[in-house]
């Protein structure tokens, strides 16, 4: 043959490209045969112009395919068909297409709640526009043995601050939030808030409804009020520039009006009034040795933290003239101090991030058993469909199309599931939300949906992965020739899945045993003190003055029901404040530990059943207690005092005797070791009253209360709260854990026997010849179902083996954050061993039973 | 009777196809049109309008041998059909009827 030039190739690949299937080879027939005699008439470059030429006026609508014939539409009818297919296998095995509904959308919206509480721990205090460049400062406490790190500074640190550092756009100190009843003439509200510097409103992103934002907070006797709170004093009309009183005694004029605080945020208050207005009332808070007030920080864009740490560490040793020598400041991004608030020894050592991180392994944990329960299903169910699999091989199904078939039904499914999910997470929320205290709403964000749609596919994929590659690879002969080997390293793969399952499912419910446990543990435990039935008031207004709450007090005990009555600056519950102000024969001059501060009125120790052990309590007459004081065991031991009784210290240059011992008692959480504390009888200051009532009476007791206090100090709302209900809340988190995970704990347990109960249906199925055999060979039924039982729940008996010590690990280092804690006991493992097998025998052996009892013909005829 | 309505070029391309008598494909039709009528023809435009009067039903094609000279590839021979020989007909005369008609004057005068 001659030697051929080839057309320009370019061209040809467009041609091939888009000329209809049918014509092309017709039409390439006549370019190339032109295209030929053309080389030899008109030369190469003519030609292959030529060609190119032609190609452009062939492409025109009568030649270029169309696109109902191009791929779009293939996949689509592929897509529609496998739909097809997979709903009528979904009828077809109905048995498993439920289970796998079931434990797929229980799965699925335990991971949407979860994605739902993550999220919104992960946007709390996220909405202030400076959030990159706000802190706020922290102080690293050194308590001789230990490090101990609080957000409260001193009352002159943030004009300070603002002075020293150039790098500081703005410096802003609060105080804590307390509560105040404001007036308008006859109208009072009982509400809270707090004092801030001028700053405030421009630092945090509050958003400010009327008043003039450059002049909120300038004038000492000025308030800025919440929507809330303004709405209730003055309705429709406009508060600004009107004049209500704070706490009846002090008239403030209304300067502005802010949105409420949305629950996001971690900073939450009704009215602010001025930090000056604090300052000028509060002399103590002028010098730097208090640490009272949280102070927050605006940094200018690029300001270097690192190197402001480093030059801020000294600075409160620099303002005291090297006296607060063990206060070592620094600062910490005010964004991530929700999540991440817990110090240990100064260092960072976690917080809720731990919760977030918790529960989003066991969201993973949910979705993967439930995802293990699928693959499962359908790799066993694997032998049903070779048939259909061979059969659509021969009549030329490539193996694209098999996988996709199989991926379309997983994703199918799991978007039926993820439907039944979102409604399952509809009908829960409610209940979801009380547990966790939040407001949690199913709003379709593109967060939300982005969300669902990456875990309906990564879901999809990753159940449908392994059954859609795994069965198309089959070669159709050895399909239908029925001689295929069912592999052992497949049975084993389904079996190791089980084990896992099971595994994870043990893990969860030694977690909730040992959780609950401890929380029995901190709630029954004695602490010291009798918390039942105490009622905690807070004194406002006219109480203050002291004579008055003196008669107060004495009505309050001639209350039928109230069993006694005292008051105390001390709530009992956590860390109320403490002084370093006292010292003993012996003290180390550099010993800041503070000792919890408890003024208290007479009777109090009694009124909280705390017992003595040494000397005395105080007596009924003031004179002659006062400036006597009461330590608790570890006070006396952390001071190594061998003789307690009678022994003088000096507290806030005062000489005080000691008179008693009290028996170590839990004011702080379970966490915490017992602090050293002391009681002292003070008589001002003690700002809570307290009544411990008669079990079953409260409510008309507490009518009488405020029938009492409306009489007493008019206008005043009383505010009062349980001392159980105070104490519940030091162990909120945990409380809130232990619900949770005992839910998620039983809904793993529920999935992972759903997927047992189908894949020991399916195993006795296909055993059913062997079943018969033995049956013939004088089997008894009894000892085949044993055989049965054993051979199907050993991968659980493997699950518990491992399960076991790594539950025993996670619960030990959960313990460790404890100071009190509960011993591991053998039990809690052997239980949730037990529940285990337990569940796994009942749902394997009614099914082992039942087909043992058949009768073996019915096996062993076919065929 | 005439439903079908054909183009000029289609026409031409039919009047082609039966001239070449068994031996019309793509490249002999185009010389051949070429050739007799004097106009230069693309072989996309070509190839649309043979496509287009085979799904008419006036043409009809048929696979043949591969050959050497088209590089393997296929000739596609085209045939009027029945239907395409009675339009040839119907048009001609329906042409022979107005031509007829015309007074001799009008042609003469111009």
């Amino acid at each position: 043959m001659m030697n051929q030039t080839n057309p320009p190739k370019l061209p040809w690949y467009f041609l091939k490209w888009f000329c209809k299937r049918e014509y092309l080879p017709d039409v390439e027939g006549d370019l190339l045969q032109y295209y030929d005699r053309r080389v030899k008439d008109l030369g190469i470059r003519k030609a292959n112009w030529m060609f190119t030429r032609d190609v452009l006026l062939l492409f025109r609508p009568g030649m270029i395919r169309s696109i109902n014939e191009s791929q779009k539409l293939r996949i689509m009818d592929l897509l529609l068909h496998s739909f097809k297919v997979s709903f009528r296998n979904f009828n077809k095995y109905r048995a498993s297409f439920l289970i796998n509904l079931l434990g797929l959308s229980t799965g699925l919206a335990c991971v949407l709640l979860i994605f739902l509480w993550v999220q919104d721990e992960l946007s709390i205090d996220q909405f202030h526009a400076n959030g990159d460049n706000l802190y706020q400062l922290l102080e690293n406490v050194d308590q001789g043995g230990g490090m101990i790190t609080r957000t409260t500074t001193a009352g002159p640190t943030s004009p300070g601050l603002m002075e020293d550092f150039p790098e500081i756009e703005l410096a802003v100190s609060t105080t804590w939030d307390e509560s105040a009843s404001l007036f308008l003439g006859e109208k009072s509200v009982a509400t809270f808030g707090m004092y801030a510097h001028e700053g405030f409103f421009k630092l945090f992103s509050w958003e400010i409804t009327s008043g003039n934002p450059n002049q909120l907070l300038t004038d000492p006797s000025s308030i800025v009020l919440s929507e809330k709170v303004a709405k209730s004093l003055f309705g429709d009309e406009n508060p600004i520039g009107k004049t209500i009183e704070y706490q009846g005694e002090e008239s403030l004029k209304v300067t502005g009006v802010f949105k409420d605080i949305p629950k996001k945020s971690t900073i939450q208050f009704e009215f602010i009034i001025p930090f000056s207005n604090f300052w000028n009332n509060n002399e103590w808070s002028q010098n730097w040795y208090n640490t009272a007030f949280s102070t927050y920080i605006l940094f200018k864009e690029g300001a270097d933290i690192d190197a402001f740490n480093e030059k801020v560490n000294d600075y409160v040793r620099e303002k005291t003239e090297g006296n607060a020598s063990h206060r070592s400041p620094f600062v910490a991004s005010f964004g991530e101090r929700y999540l991440n608030s817990k110090y240990e020894n100064g260092v960072i050592a976690g917080g809720r991030i731990e919760y977030v991180q918790l529960f989003s392994a066991i969201a993973l944990f949910i979705l993967l058993i439930a995802c293990i329960n699928f693959m499962n299903l359908s790799t066993a169910r694997a032998s049903r469909r070779l048939k259909e699999i061979g059969v659509k091989k021969t009549v030329g199904a490539r193996r694209r199309s098999l996988i996709i078939q199989f991926l379309s039904e997983s994703i199918l499914l799991m978007a039926i599931s993820m439907v039944i999910a979102l409604l399952i997470v509809w009908l829960l929320l409610p209940q979801f939300n009380f547990i966790t205290d939040k407001t949690l709403a199913l709003a379709f964000s593109t967060e939300l949906i982005t969300g669902i749609f990456i875990i309906l596919f990564v879901a999809g994929l990753l159940a449908g992965s392994y059954p859609a590659f795994y069965l198309s690879k089959f070669k159709p002969v050895a399909v239908l020739k029925g001689a295929l080997n069912t592999s052992t390293g497949e049975a084993w793969a389904r079996k190791g899945l089980v084990t896992l399952q099971f595994t994870l499912s043990i893990v969860l419910i030694v977690s909730v045993i040992v959780v609950f446990e401890q929380i029995q543990y901190t709630q029954n435990e004695n602490l010291g003190y009798d918390k039942g039935n105490v009622l905690i008031m807070n004194v406002t207004g006219g109480l203050a003055d002291s004579l008055k709450y003196s008669t107060f007090l004495s009505e309050v005990s001639k209350i039928p029901n109230v069993v006694a009555a005292s008051g105390s600056n001390h709530d009992m519950t956590g860390h109320n404040g403490g002084t370093y102000g006292i010292f003993w024969p012996g003290k180390d001059p550099n010993d800041r530990t503070e000792f919890e501060r408890m003024f208290c009125k007479q009777g109090f120790i009694e009124m909280m059943d705390i017992e003595i052990v040494e000397g005395r309590s105080f007596t009924e007459d003031f004179m002659t207690d006062w400036g006597k004081i009461i330590f608790n065991e570890a006070a006396i031991t952390y001071m190594g005092l061998e003789d307690p009784i009678g022994t003088k210290v000096t507290m806030f240059n005062q000489e005080v005797e000691i008179v008693g011992v009290a028996k170590d008692f839990h004011f702080n959480s379970f966490h915490e070791e017992v602090k050293p504390a002391f009681f002292y009888l003070e008589d001002d200051d003690t700002w809570y009253i307290m009544a411990k009532l008669t079990a079953g009476a409260e409510k008309e007791t507490i009518l009488a209360l405020e029938d009492l206090h409306q009489q007493m100090n008019p206008g005043f709302d009383l505010t009062y709260r349980f001392l159980d209900d105070d104490y519940q809340e030091l162990y909120e988190a945990e409380n809130r854990v232990s619900a949770l995970s005992s839910y998620f704990a039983t809904i793993a347990v529920i999935i992972s026997c759903l997927g047992l109960f189908g894949l020991s249906s399916f195993s006795l199925e296909r055993r059913s010849k062997e079943i018969g055999i033995r049956k013939v060979l004088g089997s008894s039924e009894f000892s085949l179902s044993q055989r049965l039982v054993f051979d199907l729940t050993k991968m659980v008996f493997i699950a518990v083996l491992i399960g076991l010590p790594i539950s025993y690990l996670i619960a030990d280092s959960w313990l460790q954050s404890f100071a009190f804690r509960i011993q591991l006991e053998i039990w809690f493992f052997a239980a949730a061993g037990f529940i285990t097998l337990a569940i796994a025998l009942l749902t394997v052996g009614y099914q082992a039973v039942k087909a043992a009892k058949l009768n073996p013909v019915q096996f062993l005829k076919d065929e | 009777m005439s439903d079908y309505k054909i183009g000029e070029f289609e026409e031409i391309v039919m009047y082609t196809v039966g001239i070449l008598h068994g031996n019309a494909y793509g490249v002999t039709i185009k010389d051949e049109i070429e050739n007799r009528v004097n106009r230069k023809v693309s072989i996309g435009a070509l190839q649309v309008t043979l496509r287009r009067l085979e799904k008419k039903g006036l043409l009809s094609s048929d696979q043949g041998e591969t050959e050497d000279s088209r590089r393997g590839r296929p000739k596609l021979f085209f045939s009027l059909t029945a239907t395409g020989k009675n339009v040839l007909v119907n048009i001609r005369e329906n042409r022979n009827q107005l031509w007829d008609a015309l007074p001799k004057v009008v042609i003469d005068l111009r």
